[in-house]
């Protein structure tokens, strides 16, 4: 065994034939304990792509829902009595709540965190419908629906969700510069919508109704930011709009920079930002005038920032990073909240559960993070991947299925996706979390042999960033579900009410349909599509989404810290 | 040769490190091999301060005709080169490898892997029989063991036998044990043995954590494969589990790239997407878990197959990270390195693949 390239040759030879063996494995399904997740169509981009953009950016997908517009007719198969009940509890309740200020109203919707400026996206989106409906949808643009928006090499892609044409419908090239990161703003009610950031630092802003309108191949109505890596030549990592934040983004660089613009203004009002003192150290610079655009610098860490996510309130700023630190930040008072370090090796993603009480990270120990807000510390380690985790999402759209007898137990659901192809799913359930906490696990006397241990009794103070926890000191989770969906090296998922997006590296999304959707669509909208369901064999199953979506809401609602200010 | 030279020390300007020296290795015609070991082994610090060392308190190795004398003899020179950076002929080191490993030239191909093997063993046998002279007066039964190369070096029910402990070791040498549980009576039987580097089976799509939790994974002896228990006095089911008991300083991990494929006839290069961390810890330990390594040096195989191809070698040395091939010096992004991935697909035109991995312990105080 040891330091022998060949004496294990003979044993080597049997399992490397079956290493090799052919991608077209894949499972078309998985299950899990609620049911079967189907396989329902595939997103891709252009088969024209030249080959040797590939592998030069990392593949991100946001989805964007373009809300109804008072003036445009409503096509028949979209009629508004085509949303399931459960999103209409959902839409009242942040009408409801968000009521005091317009511009959060469906702020809460974007729990899928990331980069990834996920919408709720659903209110439309019922997918089986929508594949009666395609035809008309992509050659006849309305205006409205939920759209995949994708990077690739060159490229950025605009997909119909709801179309099951692999091809995107539409396709912006950058020629010899590289979109890598991307988002959608859900609350954005005027102006520019979308942001895409660049290899070269570059940044743009623009109305994404309005590419969809425009015929052409090159980006339109755009507004520039960071012009020739004027303020900023490093590459961009991740976009993401300040949720609530009345038209303001922010840019993560490769340097450990991040940037805070309005699209408000021009983007042509010079910044500049006094020198780094301290690589190492969080610091935060004004623009000195009020025209500039970026109005601020935040230096995060050394090493480059990998990704960001706002709390759904957005109160909350997490991101992750080279040096292996999650970090989360109060936004508007820009002050460094609580931290800490991956067991080792640099973090690759992070995103918040919808209540913000939780983070989820994933990086190069093939370990996916539970932070908890309260605790101000790791609560548990998934084990499970293969290799590094390059997606991470809660899925707000689950509930416990026997919500309502176990009381006030409070149950998540989250997704994991890695290199190693796989998609993971993990329940995590407070009371098993909690109590392996204060009872360090199996038994064994680390209270009294650890350093690290000590700082597992106590929640650690504001401001402080923890060390890497021991792996003794862990709870560890282990998945409820792995499937490996891609042959490619994945980047990331997206949780949708009907479906889960699996995105790879190199630019292919699948759509896996939960289990039960279409029937429970069935249910709902039976009036008014009862035609186009006439294929479908009837279902006596429960109406599964509808209770996910009221008790997850019903739970999520009295949280109290989402619309808390 | 001068040029790229000046291009490397204008691209490092005044951060270029005091008293480091960047040189190429010339070819001596499918020696690339051999350079692109001896650059990793020259940015381990630990490593190249205790040869120079040597070097300078044993004045006649000049004069001798052995590898340790050769390779001391070569980073003397290297070191202290009055220029920052250039090429230097590794010529003495590359005929005395010649001379004294016809086996090795015969091979197929020539791997690195086995070359720094081979390196190491060998300076451990002139060490070890340099002090077994100076000693003179122990008659020792069996002559210096290499400790590496198999399970003849293992040893039953203990610790590795009392052997020389040379800076070959201390740097390097880490100890296996293996542990085998009856399921019978239960009994753990532990056998340990020494290693200088770790060779692992790679999957495609996976981490180097992966491949080491699978190094370390149980597995069941049965059937025909029956442990014979010591205590039952007969043969027993059993589970065994590799783990690591004594972490080296620097882990040297062997990606098993090259595997012979029966069907074939021949050897098959696995091009496999393997990543690997700049940080890493390893979980698959007996105890002492959480220590942290970085890594250091990567020597790369360039090719589609195993019997031609090119190796190269990334470094990091003061926070930069250098890429070495052959007489070419450039500095690269620390972002580039994942670029030695692997290829997610079969068939792809990225052909250069991480294959010997170089980390170093952290929190010693031997950072490079």
């Amino acid at each position: 065994m040891i330091n022998s390239a060949n004496g294990m040759a003979s044993a080597q030879a049997s399992s490397s034939s079956l290493a090799n063996a052919p991608s077209p494995g894949l499972k078309t399904y998985f299950k899990t304990p609620e049911g079967r997740y189907k396989l329902h169509y595939e997103k891709g981009h252009p088969s024209g792509l030249m080959h040797y953009v590939q592998g030069k950016t990392v593949t991100q997908a946001t989805l964007a829902h373009l809300k109804d517009r008072p003036s445009p007719p409503t096509p028949p198969s979209q009629s508004s009595s085509g949303f399931s009940a459960s999103s209409g509890v959902r839409s009242a309740a942040a009408r409801l709540l968000g009521g005091s200020n317009g511009s959060r109203a469906l702020s809460f919707v974007g729990g899928n965190g990331g980069s990834k400026s996920v919408s709720a996206s659903s209110r439309l989106g019922s997918l089986g419908i929508s594949s009666s409906s395609n035809s008309t949808s992509t050659a006849n643009f309305d205006g409205r629906g939920t759209y995949l928006i994708f990077n690739m090499g060159d490229g950025i892609f605009i997909s119909d969700l709801n179309s099951q044409d692999k091809e995107p419908m539409k396709a912006i090239y950058f020629n010899n510069v590289y979109p890598v990161c991307h988002a959608f703003d859900q609350d954005a009610k005027e102006g520019h919508d979308l942001v895409i950031g660049l290899s070269t630092g570059d940044v743009y802003s623009v109305s994404l109704r309005q590419q969809l309108q425009d015929s052409g191949k090159k980006l339109i109505g755009a507004q520039h930011y960071n012009k020739d890596g004027s303020v900023n030549s490093s590459r961009c990592i991740c976009v993401a709009w300040v949720p609530g934040g009345d038209g303001a983004f922010v840019v993560a660089h490769t340097d450990g920079n991040l940037y805070v613009y309005e699209k408000s203004k021009d983007g042509a009002g010079d910044s500049s930002f006094p020198a780094i003192k301290d690589q190492t150290q969080f610091s935060v610079a004004h623009a000195r005038y009020s025209k500039s655009n970026p109005i601020a610098r935040w230096h995060i860490c050394q090493g480059s920032i990998n990704s960001l996510a706002f709390s759904t309130d957005g109160a909350y700023l997490a991101a992750v990073g080279r040096d292996g630190y999650l970090r989360v930040f109060d936004y508007s008072k820009e002050q460094l909240i609580c931290g800490g370090k991956s067991y080792y090796g640099a973090l690759l993603c992070c995103a918040w559960s919808l209540d913000g009480k939780y983070i989820l990270a994933g990086g190069e120990d093939d370990l996916v993070q539970v932070w908890s807000m309260e605790e101000r510390k790791v609560v548990a380690w998934g084990e499970g991947h293969n290799s590094w985790v390059s997606g991470v999402a809660f899925d707000s759209y689950w509930s416990p299925p026997n919500a309502d007898d176990t009381g006030e137990a409070v149950m998540y659901r989250f997704g994991s996706v890695g290199q190693d192809t796989q998609l993971l799913l993990w329940d995590l359930e407070l009371d098993e979390i909690v109590v392996p906490l204060r009872r360090p696990p199996g038994g064994s006397p680390t209270f009294s042999t650890g350093s690290q241990s000590a700082h597992w009794d106590s929640t650690p103070p504001v401001g402080i960033l923890q060390p890497a926890p021991s792996m003794r000191d862990v709870p560890k989770l282990s998945p409820l579900v792995a499937h490996r969906v891609h042959t490619e090296p994945l980047s990331g998922l997206i949780f949708t009410q009907e479906s889960v997006l699996t995105v790879c590296r190199e630019g292919h999304t699948k759509v896996w349909m939960r289990p039960g959707v279409a029937e429970s669509q069935a249910s709902n909208v039976e009036t008014v599509l009862s035609t186009s369901l006439k294929d479908k064999p009837p279902s006596t199953k429960v109406n599964y989404s509808g209770q996910a979506m009221t008790g997850t809401n019903g739970g999520f609602f009295h949280g109290g810290r989402i619309f808390g200010h | 040769m001068g040029a790229a030279g000046s291009k490397l020390e204008k691209a490092l300007g005044d951060q270029f490190p005091e008293g480091e020296r960047y040189f190429g290795l010339e070819n001596f015609g499918n020696t690339c091999y051999c350079n692109s070991v001896l650059q990793a082994l020259y940015f381990c610090v630990p490593f190249r301060d205790q040869l120079l060392d040597y070097y300078a308190s044993n004045k006649s190795v000049g004069d001798e005709d052995n590898l340790l004398a050769c390779l001391a003899d070569l980073f003397t020179q290297i070191s202290s080169q009055k220029k920052k950076t250039g090429v230097i002929a590794p010529k003495r080191f590359v005929q005395r490898l010649k001379k004294q490993n016809e086996l090795f030239r015969s091979y197929m191909h020539q791997d690195a892997h086995e070359f720094l093997n081979f390196l190491l063993n060998e300076i451990v046998d002139t060490l070890e029989k340099e002090a077994q002279a100076t000693k003179n007066d122990q008659e020792t039964s069996s002559p210096a063991e290499k400790t590496a190369n198999g399970p003849k070096n293992a040893h039953a029910n203990g610790g590795p036998k009392e052997q020389l402990d040379t800076w070959v070791h201390k740097n390097f040498q880490g100890i296996l044990t293996n542990e085998t549980r009856c399921l019978r009576c239960e009994t753990v039987t532990a056998r340990d043995e020494t290693f200088f580097d770790l060779s692992l089976d790679i999957e495609q799509n996976s981490s180097i954590t992966s491949c080491l939790k699978n190094f370390s994974s149980t597995e069941t002896l049965n059937a025909e494969d029956k442990f014979f228990c010591d205590k039952c006095c007969s043969l027993q089911e059993a589970q065994k589990r590799m783990k690591i008991k004594k972490p080296p300083q620097i882990l040297v991990i062997h990606l098993k790239r090259f595997k012979y494929i029966e069907q074939l006839g021949r050897y098959k290069k696995l091009s496999y997407r393997v990543v690997f961390p700049l940080e890493l810890k390893l979980s698959n330990t007996v105890e002492d878990a959480d220590s942290e390594y970085s890594l250091f040096a990567v020597v790369v195989h360039v090719g589609s197959g195993p019997n031609h191809g090119h190796y190269v070698s990334l470094v990091k040395s003061h926070n930069h990270w250098l890429f070495f091939d052959d007489e070419n010096v450039e500095m690269i992004d620390e972002s580039a390195v994942q670029t030695f991935f692997g290829s997610a697909q079969e068939y792809s035109s990225n052909t250069d693949h991480g294959y010997i991995l170089f980390y170093e312990r952290l929190g010693n105080g031997h950072m490079s």
